[in-house]
C-alpha cells in the first residue's frame, strides 16, 4: 500500500472573526512520517481535520493524491478509504469489544464478516493485543486502549494517517510503545503519517516537522527551533 | 447484521436508559391490550346479549337508544312464526339492575317452554311452574351463595328458588330467569317484551328471514350476525373507541418519550456518533444505527407490554366490576397491533434524534474534547 501525497495550497480557516490558519501551504511526499508541531491553540488540530475532511478550508486547496478534499461529495467515503484518524483520547465506544472498535471503519464499508474478522485479529497482533481481543475499553489500560485506537485507524487500509496528540494522555512508557506504532505503520503499511503533538520525543520519531505559531506555518526548522516551538 | 449485533451491545451496555424507556412503552402498550381485550370481550358479550344463545335473529325496537329500553308487543309472535323460515319465536323481558346489591345479575323474564329455556341443564332443582318461583344460573348461585328453596328478590318481589341451570351463555348463566308475567309486572309493561328471539326452520338463510321479518314489521331491528349486535352493543364499541384514542394518544406521547430520550441519548454520546463520522461512516448509517437502537428498545417495552397488558386486562374488568360478564378476548390481532403500535413508537421517536445524530459535527466535538 502505498502513502498518500498530501499538498495544502494557501488554506486559511476562518471561524467567526478569529482566524485560525493563515494561508498555510507545504507538500509531503507519500510514505513521510511529519510532525505538526506548535503550541497549544495554534492551529494544528484544525489543520488535520481540513486534511482529513472533518471541516473544510475557508480558503485554498488540499489535494490527497488527486482527490480535492474540500469538494467532496462523500467525505464519509473519503475517511472510510483514504483516512486513518488517531486521536488524543482514545473514543473506543464503551459498549463493544476491543475487536469490534477495531472493525467499525469496515463495518461502514461493508467488508465482510469473514475479511473483518481476520483484518482485526491481524492488527489485535500487529499492536501486540491479541489476547486482550474480547475485552472492553473499560478492562484496557490507557496505553493498550490507544493502541487499539492506532489498529482502528489502520482498518481500512488508509494511505494517510492523521493522528491528533497521540500520545498526550499516555505515560512516557505507553507513549514510547504508541510512536513505535507509528513508526511501524510509515514502514511496514507505507502510509503517510502526520502527527501533531507536544510531545518532546517528536524529533526522535518523525522524518521532518512542520512548525505552527498562531496559524502560520514557520517551518521547516532546525532541532533548536523545534524544541523551542514544542517547549 | 453486525451493525445490529453492535446496536443491541449498545442496548444492553446502557441497562438503566434502556430500562426506563422500555417500561414506558410497556405501559402504553399494556393500556393498549388491556382496551383492546376487554373491548373485544365486551363486543362479544354483546353479541351474546342480543342473540340470547340459541336464536338465529334477535328483533329489537328500531331505533331505540339502549337495547333494555326496547319495547315490542308480545302479540306480534303469532304473526311472526307465520313469516316463511321462521320456526319459532319468543318473547324475554330484561330486567337490568333490579337485584339489590348485585347489578351485575341480568333477570329474564320468559314463558317456562320455548326453545331457548329449553337448553337448560339443571344440576339441581327444576324449571318454575309458578309465578312465585325463580331460577338461577350457576354462575349467580356461586356468587350470590344461593341455592335451592333460598329466595331472589328482584326489585322487592320475592320469589323461590326452584333449580339451578347451565346454559353456557356468559349472560345468562350469570342471571334468573321468572315468569315472564311476573316480568312484565315488575317492568310495568304488560304485554310487552324487550326483544324476540327466533328460531328459523332448518336451511332457512338468516338474511332471508331478515328481509321477510322487515317487510312484515318496518318497526323493528332484526340483528342476523354478531356484528350487527356488535353495532347496537354500546359498550362494547365504546371500549374500543377508547382503544383506538389510547392508541393514537400512546403513539403520540410514546414516541415524544422515546424521541426525549432517544435525544437525551445522542447528546450525551455525540462523541460516539463523531468517532462514527470520523471513521468513516455515513450520516445515513449513524441516523439508521439510533432508530434501530430506539426500535429494539420499544420493541422489548411492547413485549413487556403485550404481558403486562394480559394479566392487566383481566384486573381491569374486575376493578370494573364486570367480570361476571365480559371476560377479555385477546386475539393474536390485537396482540399483532399493539406490537405494531410498538415499533410505529420507536421509528417516529427515533426519527428526529437519529437525523440529529447524522449530523453530529465531528470537527466540533472531538476537537472539544
Amino acid at each position: 500500500m502505498a502513502g498518500a501525497r498530501v499538498v495544502a495550497a494557501h488554506v486559511s480557516r476562518r471561524y467567526g472573526r478569529a482566524l485560525v490558519l493563515d494561508d498555510v501551504s507545504f507538500e509531503i511526499a507519500p510514505g513521510e512520517l511529519v510532525a505538526l508541531s506548535g503550541r497549544s491553540g495554534s492551529g494544528k488540530t484544525t489543520l488535520l481535520q481540513l486534511l482529513g475532511s472533518l471541516d473544510k478550508p475557508t480558503s485554498g486547496t488540499i489535494r490527497v493524491d488527486d482527490i480535492e478534499v474540500e469538494h467532496l461529495a462523500a467525505p464519509a467515503q473519503f475517511r472510510r478509504d483514504v483516512v486513518g484518524f488517531v486521536f488524543q483520547l482514545h473514543y473506543l465506544l464503551p459498549s463493544l469489544s476491543a475487536q469490534q472498535n477495531i472493525e467499525l471503519p469496515l463495518v461502514a464499508a461493508h467488508v465482510g464478516r469473514a475479511e473483518r474478522t481476520q483484518r482485526s485479529r491481524a492488527l489485535l497482533e500487529e499492536v501486540g493485543l491479541a489476547d486482550r481481543a474480547r475485552a472492553l475499553p473499560a478492562d484496557l489500560s490507557g496505553g493498550e486502549r490507544q493502541r487499539i485506537a492506532v489498529a482502528r485507524a489502520l482498518a481500512g487500509r488508509p494511505r494517510l494517517i492523521l493522528a491528533d496528540e497521540p500520545t498526550g494522555a499516555l505515560d512516557s512508557s505507553a507513549a514510547a510503545n504508541v510512536w513505535k506504532l507509528l513508526t511501524d505503520v510509515r514502514d511496514n503499511h507505507g502510509a503517510t503519517v502526520i502527527v501533531a503533538s507536544h510531545d518532546q520525543a517528536l524529533a526522535e520519531h518523525t522524518d521532518r516537522a512542520l512548525h505552527i505559531v498562531d496559524g502560520r506555518l514557520v517551518g521547516p526548522a532546525d532541532t533548536d527551533e523545534r524544541a523551542r516551538v514544542i517547549a | 447484521m453486525t451493525s445490529l449485533i453492535q446496536t443491541l451491545s449498545s442496548v444492553r451496555h446502557r441497562p438503566g436508559r434502556t430500562f426506563l424507556t422500555a417500561i414506558g412503552t410497556a405501559l402504553g402498550i399494556a393500556t393498549i391490550v388491556a382496551l383492546l381485550a376487554v373491548g373485544a370481550g365486551a363486543q362479544r358479550s354483546a353479541g351474546e346479549f342480543f342473540h340470547l344463545g340459541a336464536s338465529d335473529i334477535g328483533l329489537f325496537q328500531k331505533d331505540a337508544s339502549d337495547p333494555t329500553t326496547s319495547v315490542l308487543p308480545t302479540s306480534m309472535i303469532k304473526q311472526l312464526e307465520r313469516v316463511p323460515g321462521v320456526a319459532s319465536a319468543t318473547a324475554f323481558v330484561l330486567l337490568v339492575e333490579d337485584v339489590p346489591h348485585n347489578p351485575g345479575v341480568v333477570v329474564f323474564g320468559s314463558t317456562p317452554r320455548n326453545f331457548q329455556v329449553d337448553r337448560m341443564v339443571f344440576s339441581a332443582g327444576h324449571m318454575y311452574t309458578d309465578r312465585k318461583e325463580a331460577v338461577i344460573g350457576n354462575g349467580t348461585a356461586k356468587q350470590l351463595h344461593l341455592g335451592v328453596g333460598d329466595t331472589l328478590t328482584v326489585k322487592h318481589r320475592k320469589l323461590r328458588i326452584v333449580g339451578i341451570y347451565h346454559i353456557g351463555v356468559a349472560y345468562e348463566d350469570t342471571g334468573a330467569f321468572i315468569p315472564l308475567h311476573v316480568a312484565q309486572s315488575i317492568a310495568g309493561r304488560q304485554g310487552e317484551a324487550t326483544t324476540i328471539p327466533v328460531a328459523l326452520k332448518v336451511g332457512t338463510r338468516p338474511s332471508q328471514a331478515k328481509k321477510a321479518i322487515k317487510r312484515r314489521f318496518p318497526g323493528v331491528t332484526v340483528l342476523t350476525d354478531s356484528d350487527e349486535s356488535i353495532r347496537l352493543g354500546a359498550n362494547g364499541d365504546l371500549v374500543s373507541k377508547a382503544a383506538l384514542v389510547i392508541a393514537v394518544l400512546a403513539l403520540v406521547i410514546g414516541g415524544i418519550g422515546v424521541m426525549n430520550t432517544e435525544l437525551m441519548a445522542v447528546i450525551e454520546r455525540r462523541s460516539e456518533f463523531a468517532l462514527l463520522s470520523a471513521v468513516g461512516w455515513s450520516g445515513r448509517q449513524i441516523a439508521w444505527r439510533v432508530l434501530v437502537e430506539g426500535v429494539v428498545t420499544t420493541f422489548i417495552g411492547a413485549a413487556i407490554g403485550l404481558l403486562l397488558g394480559v394479566i392487566g386486562a383481566h384486573y381491569l374488568v374486575k376493578i370494573l366490576g364486570a367480570s361476571e360478564f365480559v371476560s377479555p378476548h385477546i386475539t393474536a390481532w390485537a396482540l399483532g397491533r399493539a406490537l405494531l403500535i410498538g415499533v410505529l413508537i420507536g421509528v417516529l421517536g427515533g426519527l428526529y434524534p437519529a437525523w440529529r445524530a447524522a449530523h453530529v459535527s465531528p470537527a466540533r466535538v472531538l476537537a472539544q474534547h
